[in-house]
């Protein structure tokens, strides 16, 4: 995966993120937008563009959102890498495989952040949330969907649509 | 069968990732040791910068989302207009007699509101904002706001909606500003019991709710009462509506009063920015005293 495509999708998960994000509906399907752009950097971009993307992901969700800058980034970059290096194998397990390492992984990063908020900045440690499953639900859910529909044969289901339209 | 080269390659990539994780790992420690004596109370200028950096894409993004969502809702709402029509119709001759009353209320209130010396403590709005951003994360409830320093915002203004108290600008950039909400885990507002007066402290739990705390074990409160800012933590104008107490359970030293906030904190499209409390004297003013 090259740094045109790789930025693309950075951009596109930021606008999501926002987009969902500035809606009324936001709650109904909070999706980590940027987890999943990390996900896809890992599945095709290799461990180091996964670990970057993930860092400058994360960056971007601390400036906007958290108190100290770097607790998303070293979430997020660490996340990259184990799932470039576990991608072949979560890929081979399918969409559904997909989506359980993908909600697990957005789990992952809040358990990250708040251990690094409660060492940094002694917040109290608040894990299993109602909102925090729900969100690792719809993240997973999403990812899963997105590889369902990358792995789906399009090209030979279209092929056979056309030819049983021609008999 | 595979060449040297290529096995180089293999063995080389994950082995090279590793290092450049290794390497983010510690930029990132390094990052946030550099921030950490700051304990996140205003936020850095980086931080600052970045806002205003985003502030462009942020506000296209979020006004195409406002732009569909809205006409969503019209669509949906024209299927029901009729209804709502007569409906509005009843609640509108309602009104005019709620006014009625009110108007007799308020001049008897306006006479009595000149005798009081409170004027300092009324909270004053600066102006609205639409929320862009609502961020829930391991007991963190931030919220990116759009308004910020060139419309006079600035870090420590409270925020509110006419249901009750919301929370307060951390860090303003030009256009955007970072908000914490009282349901943060490390948010905390100086509150009192509207119907016995007492005063405690009203603490976020990291999950939507919210706990009063340090009320002694001989208080009368109950389920129902309206908990509001007492104006006692410099930060929040007092007699805003925080929220209604759910529950009480005896603690060992103080009651356990667990409180449900009346501002609808997951439907927060606009909020109202305060001035910050106390309101900060005019330049010169308290040089020259």
């Amino acid at each position: 995966m090259k740094l045109g495509p790789i930025a693309l999708v950075l951009a596109g998960a930021t606008a999501l993120e926002f987009f969902f994000g500035g809606s009324k509906f936001r709650g109904a399907w909070p999706v980590d937008w940027l987890l999943v752009g990390t996900a896809v950097v890992a599945r095709w971009g290799g461990s180091g563009r996964a670990v970057l993307t993930g860092a400058a992901a994360g960056f971007l969700e601390d400036a906007l959102t958290e108190n100290l800058l770097g607790l998303n980034a070293f979430a997020k970059a660490a996340i990259g890498y184990l799932l470039a290096f576990a991608s072949v194998r979560i890929i081979f397990g399918g969409a559904l495989a997909v989506g359980g390492v993908i909600a697990l992984c957005s789990l992952a990063n809040d358990a990250i952040v708040a251990v690094l908020r409660f060492l940094l900045l002694n917040s109290p440690i608040v894990l299993g949330t109602p909102d925090a499953l729900w969100r690792a639900v719809a993240t997973g859910a999403t990812a899963g969907a997105l590889e369902a529909a990358w792995s789906f044969p399009w090209r030979e289901w279209r092929e056979k649509r056309r030819q049983r339209r021609l008999r | 069968m595979r060449s040297p080269s290529a096995r180089i390659e293999t063995v080389g990539r994950p082995r090279r990732g590793g290092v450049l994780l290794a390497f983010v790992l510690v930029f990132c420690v390094l990052v946030l040791s550099a921030q950490a004596p700051a304990r996140g109370r205003r936020g850095s200028v980086l931080q600052s910068w970045i806002l205003t950096a985003a502030a462009p894409m942020v506000r296209a993004v979020a006004s195409v989302s406002r732009a569909v969502s809205g006409t969503s809702s019209s669509i949906a709402e024209t299927w029901t207009a009729r209804a709502e029509n007569e409906k509005l119709r009843r609640e509108l001759q309602k009104r005019d007699e709620e006014l009625f009353h009110l108007r007799a209320e308020v001049r008897q209130l306006r006479g009595e509101n000149s005798l009081r010396a409170s004027a300092p403590f009324l909270p004053t709005v600066v102006g609205s904002a639409p929320v862009l951003l609502l961020e829930r994360r391991a007991g963190l409830q931030s919220a990116l706001i759009g308004i910020g320093s060139a419309a006079g915002i600035e870090g420590g203004a409270p925020l509110a909606v006419p249901e009750g108290l919301v929370g307060r600008v951390v860090i303003a950039g030009r256009t955007l500003a970072r908000a914490q909400l009282l349901l943060d885990a490390s948010a905390a507002a100086g509150a009192r019991i509207a119907r016995t007066g007492e005063l405690g402290i009203v603490r976020g739990d990291g999950r939507g709710a919210l706990r009063l705390n340090h009320i002694p074990t001989t208080s009368r409160v109950r389920r129902g009462d309206l908990v509001e800012s007492a104006g006692i933590d410099g930060i929040y104008p007092r007699g805003i509506p925080i929220g209604r107490v759910e529950s009480v359970s005896r603690g060992s030293q103080f009651l356990d009063i667990r409180v449900v906030p009346t501002a609808p904190f997951s439907r927060l499209t606009d909020v109202l920015v305060l001035a910050p409390f106390p309101a900060r004297p005019a330049e010169g003013t308290s040089a020259a005293r």
